[in-house]
């Protein structure tokens, strides 16, 4: 085990207090989130992948808490807790430890504990604007290290979530492609699945019985189900309602009968997703399969126009930027535009820092509403290894 | 000091222990203990170059990981929970046809729109969607359930760990499902609760199991190797 947490940590102290200083004099406010971390609420939201990777234990009161896998979070649950009716504008900025465990064995480029340094904005009704705020701050903390040849790359899963409510598909399924963008195997093989018409388990006994439910009317249906359960003696365990385990057997009848996905919009998804390439070439290919499946997608589209326009104004060199339509960081929590800063020599998989819109977390955290939130975290020791490998 | 013993550890409790015993008595090998009555040293009468360890099965995982014993007899289910690279660490030499359990994946029996572990992933996102939250899956089988969900595509549930009574969560409301060990499946219909279609995790039996990262003197493994075929023809 590692005796020292970082081995530059002078240079690491210089760089991450010039990191702060340029939040703050935009304006973010430095806030020290604990370190200590409540388990069960904090990791209901983030899944059993970082989980798995977390640091969990149980303290002399029995509680159950955690070290901060990560601070986005942990700075929600800080915005709540200074403003519960999460109804006031706040920004801030943060530098502190993380700590992951790393199943290969803790390495340099792997540690298992890391600084995060970073900007959060919460409850900004211009989601355009804090958007772009966003992106140019993180490269303008990045460049003010001395760092030039920097590349962005885009995803926006509000695109895809608008092309998925423009297609004419049963609402069931559009449901489960929303879910299943975050596990691409999964989702194509959906995909796949009910473009051929295949029915899964048609034969089983339950096919039987979901064949015979009344599809029409879902007071029958459930009424059904209840007769079901009471006759086989099966009580009504593990937290799900009648009225779930109800619809679900609906939305399977309804397979069992429906007419495959068309050939063409499965097409579409297939497409759309293959996107990737310059920022402007992006947006032309996602015009000309739109224009060519007959959808509107002008209002995510003009979006999308509009915040590469400013962001170019503004300085950004698109021409080097990379947009990709399946692009979504693998954190379920996005929900719109999503990126990450890299450099060449790096690549994707190591970025320098990455970001992305969530305005649906803070609900989940407690929020009495849905809340416009955005922000974006600095890998500090990748970050300094970099600078200092340029001198 | 280097060790020039062979070492075995041997389960000190429970049907694991009788099994156990009874074998290394088929295999004549003479396994008794020594010392104080509840003490957990004990020898062979076969060969008085073998020390022996009594522990409990999920101990006797971590002193085969770490190299402390040689040899020790103990659940597949457990070193496959608590290593996390098998192959690198220990190897399974016989399996003794003893302690069977399967270790699956478990759901209420009312849920009737759940067949196969691909139905979760569906029933997750609607269940997040009701209740604001993940699948609950009490298990003390962390990783087994990490690794078979991972592999599954299954990744809307978080874990709660359980360590005793597993099969009581879903119907105390404090779990949705269970991964856990069912040998016949009763206690599984007594709580109301179903094994999914392809929900096997794991088929496990106890295994004599050998430590990479023990001390291994070419007489250690001579030792050993005597032992292991003496087991073997007795089973």
């Amino acid at each position: 085990m590692a005796a020292e947490s970082v081995s530059n940590f002078e240079a690491l102290e210089i760089q991450a207090a010039k990191l702060l200083d340029t939040f703050k004099t935009a304006g973010y406010e430095p806030v020290a989130p604990s370190i200590l971390q409540p388990a069960g609420v904090f990791l209901d939201r983030i899944g059993e992948a970082l989980r798995g990777r977390s640091y969990v234990f149980t303290d002399l009161s029995g509680e159950e808490l955690c070290l901060r896998p990560d601070l986005t979070v942990p700075v929600s649950l800080l915005y709540l807790s200074r403003h519960p009716e999460a109804d006031k504008e706040a920004r801030y900025c943060y530098n502190g430890p993380a700590f992951r465990y790393q199943p290969g064995g803790a390495s340099q480029t792997h540690p298992r504990e890391f600084r995060q340094a970073g900007i959060e904005s919460f409850g900004i009704a211009d989601r355009e604007a804090a958007d772009i705020e966003m992106v140019l701050l993180a490269s303008a903390a990045i460049r003010q290290t001395g760092l030039d040849d920097i590349q962005l790359r885009f995803g926006d899963i509000a695109m895809f979530f608008a092309l998925l409510d423009a297609l004419e598909i049963p609402d069931r399924w559009r449901r489960k492609l929303r879910h299943y963008f975050w596990r691409p195997e999964i989702f194509h093989r959906m995909l796949r699945r009910l473009s051929r018409g295949e029915r899964p388990e048609a034969e089983s006994n339950i096919a039987d019985f979901a064949r015979a439910l009344d599809l029409d009317d879902f007071d029958t249906a459930q009424a059904q189900v209840d007769a079901y359960l009471k006759e086989r003696e099966l009580p009504l365990i593990g937290n799900r309602t009648l009225a779930e385990i109800t619809s679900q057997l609906l939305d399977f009848a309804a397979d069992l009968v429906a007419d495959p996905l068309p050939k063409e919009i499965a097409t579409v998804i297939e497409y759309y997703l293959a996107v990737s390439g310059t920022p402007e070439e992006s947006i032309g290919r996602i015009a000309m399969i739109a224009r060519g499946a007959g959808l509107d997608l002008d209002e995510a589209l003009q979006r999308m126009v509009r915040r590469f326009e400013r962001l170019e104004e503004e300085g950004i060199d698109l021409a080097r930027a990379r947009f990709a339509a399946d692009f979504g960081r693998n954190l379920e929590y996005y929900t719109g535009l999503v990126f990450q800063i890299e450099i060449p020599t790096l690549g994707e998989g190591s970025p320098l820092a990455g970001g992305g819109r969530y305005d649906g977390l803070l609900k989940h955290l407690g929020a009495p509403q849905d809340v416009p939130a955005i922000g974006c975290a600095i890998h500090t020791e990748r970050l300094l290894a970099v600078v200092q490998g340029l001198r | 000091m280097a060790k020039t013993k062979l070492s075995i550890a041997i389960p000190s409790k429970g049907r694991l222990m009788e099994a156990t015993a009874t074998l290394f008595e088929r295999a004549d090998l003479g396994l008794r203990k020594v010392g104080h009555e509840r003490g957990y040293r004990g020898a062979l009468d076969a060969y008085d170059d073998v020390e022996v360890v009594f522990l409990s099965a999920s101990e006797i995982v971590h002193h085969l990981k770490a190299g402390q014993v040689h040899l020790g007899v103990t659940g597949e289910d457990l070193v496959r929970e608590t290593i996390y690279d098998v192959e690198r660490e220990v190897e399974l030499v016989v399996p003794l046809a003893f302690g069977r359990a399967d270790v699956i994946v478990a759901v209420p029996a009312c849920w009737i729109d759940v067949t196969g572990v691909g139905d979760l992933e569906d029933v997750a996102a609607q269940f997040a969607q009701v209740h604001g939250r993940r699948l609950r899956v009490a298990t003390k089988y962390l990783n087994l359930t990490r690794r078979f969900f991972a592999q599954k595509g299954v990744s809307g549930y978080r874990i709660v760990e359980s360590a005793g009574a597993t099969e009581g969560t879903p119907a105390a409301g404090t779990a949705e499902l269970i991964v856990d060990i069912t040998t016949t499946g009763t206690t599984l219909r007594a709580n109301h609760l179903k094994v999914l279609d392809d929900g096997l995790i794991l088929s496990s039996q106890a295994q004599l199991v050998a430590a990479h990262n023990a001390e291994w003197s070419p007489e250690v493994k001579a030792r050993s190797d005597e032992i292991i075929a003496r087991i073997k023809d007795a089973l």
